[in-house]
């Protein structure tokens, strides 16, 4: 676990040096300011007819969309490329492959900080939503709501980042990789959506994970056959993408 | 007799037919062994697959008794190596690459990292981005990475690569004091013949990725006057043999 553990460090090191990450995540908050902006000025446009509170209450929930389809899907794609696609282009792999450290707790400390980098993002982005929704007067109504959503959100986001690091070890070079990543993320959430009768066997379905628990609930059978096909695409992007970085050669 | 690497019948084949074939060699401890060789003879991915960069396609190697394959933590944990260029992130500092590599490293503390650095000289630069590095100050670097752990077992492809007379100088007494002073085991690689003779106890020779000798420097020089010599006569009955 110690070796795990350093080497999750370093992979979080390497991240926070790299700029782009800081730069997005300012990106992202000014976003979310932005949205309760707009429903600020849209609503004094119109004349104010509606409180503050109705404008602006569960502004972190109608803004989780945003955070879970876009935001959180670019961060996790551009992370796994610098730690796995990128590393191996330019064998820098090499710095933690030549330590004693098991290729298995290499390939999931990536996976980790990949994971760990885009847990702290979405908290940076409720407590800007939710700060901004309490400055402007919006009141605290949905916080509690929206923060569990998030909590529940994690468990898909964890797939997702699964997924991307087994995308990095199929191809080489970082922009094809990242290429392919998008092309494949965007594939299937358009599959999601155009064919309803396949959204609900693809993972990337249930990336708004909040909704089935939050809300309507649903059967729990009908919840554990969702819970079950979310564990088997964790699992086996999870052996895939490991088998796969364990052959790898640097 | 303590044997600290054991390489049994290794062979790594890559897709375009290079690599090396049906390779056997034991290293003891304290001995500096030098793979001698031209490019492409296999010296990079004997190295390579010790240090399990790559797996041989087949034999066994042992380090420290454990296996690089099954038991890689193990079999790394007192080992450090430099194989072709360092792995360097150019966005990071040489401190930041140092504390980096320490987390691996329960013993290592400021000290030692501030200590390697004096000896590789790079104590004034450490707070430069290795981007911005030399390829000397680059391969100085990453000596000092392969120094860090204090390990019992040195992996070493081509150390003096891109260093002046000087820094190569110094790079080959520090081979040869920690070999005397620590029992510190080195394997070497480099096509130099001058470089190998002035640091190593024993030759190994590779070419085509054929592995033609093994031998203690004693006898390499016994009948030749120097290990370039016995390099060239090594090829030739090589050479002679085919053609019989």
């Amino acid at each position: 676990m110690a070796q795990f553990m350093a080497n999750w460090k370093n992979e979080l090191f390497k991240l926070r040096k790299r700029k782009k990450y800081f730069v997005f995540l300012i990106l992202g908050c000014l976003i979310c300011v932005a949205s309760a902006l707009r429903l600020v000025i849209a609503n004094y446009i119109t004349g104010g007819a509606l409180s503050p509170e109705t404008v602006l209450g569960g502004l972190t929930n109608a803004n989780l969309p945003f955070f879970l389809l876009v935001f959180l899907p670019l961060m996790a794609i551009m992370a796994a490329c610098d730690l796995f696609a990128g590393e191996q282009a330019d064998h820098t792999i090499r710095f933690s492959l030549m330590r004693p450290v098991g290729k298995g707790k290499l390939f999931f400390s990536k996976a980790a900080a990949v994971f760990t980098l885009c847990a702290f993002d979405l908290a940076v982005l409720y407590l800007v939503t939710t700060l901004t929704q309490v400055i402007l007067g919006g009141g605290t109504r949905g916080v509690a709501l929206s923060f569990l959503a998030c909590l529940l959100d994690l468990i898909p986001l964890a797939v997702l980042v699964l997924f991307f690091c087994l995308v990095n070890q199929l191809v080489k070079g970082s922009s094809l990789t990242v290429l392919l990543c998008v092309v494949l993320y965007v594939g299937f959430i358009a599959v999601g959506t155009y064919l309803p009768a396949f959204g609900g066997l693809l993972f990337t379905g249930y990336l708004r994970w909040h909704n089935l628990w939050i809300g309507v609930t649903l059967p729990f059978l009908s919840l554990l056959s969702r819970i079950g096909l979310l564990a088997g695409y964790g699992l086996v992007f999870a052996c895939g993408g490991y088998l796969l970085f364990d052959r790898k050669e640097a | 007799m303590d044997i600290v690497l054991n390489l049994d019948h290794v062979s790594k084949v890559y897709g375009n037919g290079r690599g090396a074939r049906n390779i056997t060699f034991s290293v003891e401890r304290g001995e500096v062994v030098g793979l001698l060789g031209p490019n492409g003879s296999g010296k990079t991915t004997i190295m390579k697959s010790i240090t399990g960069l790559c797996q041989p396609t087949e034999g066994t190697i042992t380090v420290f008794g454990a296996s690089v394959v099954d038991h890689r933590e193990a079999a790394l944990a007192k080992v450090g190596a430099l194989i072709e260029q360092p792995a360097l992130y150019e966005n990071l500092t040489a401190l930041d690459h140092l504390r980096m590599a320490a987390r691996y490293y329960p013993g290592v503390d400021q000290a030692r990292i501030d200590k390697v650095l004096e000896i590789v000289g790079l104590s004034q630069y450490k707070k430069e981005r290795c981007g911005k590095f030399s390829l000397g100050m680059k391969q100085r670097m990453g000596l000092a990475l392969a120094l860090l752990s204090e390990p019992e077992l040195m992996i070493l492809d081509e150390p003096t690569n891109g260093l002046d007379i000087e820094a190569t100088v110094e790079i080959r007494e520090i081979i040869i004091r920690l070999a005397k002073e620590k029992g510190v085991t080195f394997l070497v690689a480099s096509h130099l013949a001058s470089e190998i003779e002035k640091m190593c106890s024993k030759v190994l020779v590779l070419h085509e990725g054929e592995m033609l000798s093994f031998d203690t420097k004693e006898e390499a020089l016994r009948l030749n006057p120097s290990l370039e010599d016995y390099f060239l006569a090594k090829v030739r009955d090589k050479k002679g043999s085919v053609v019989l």
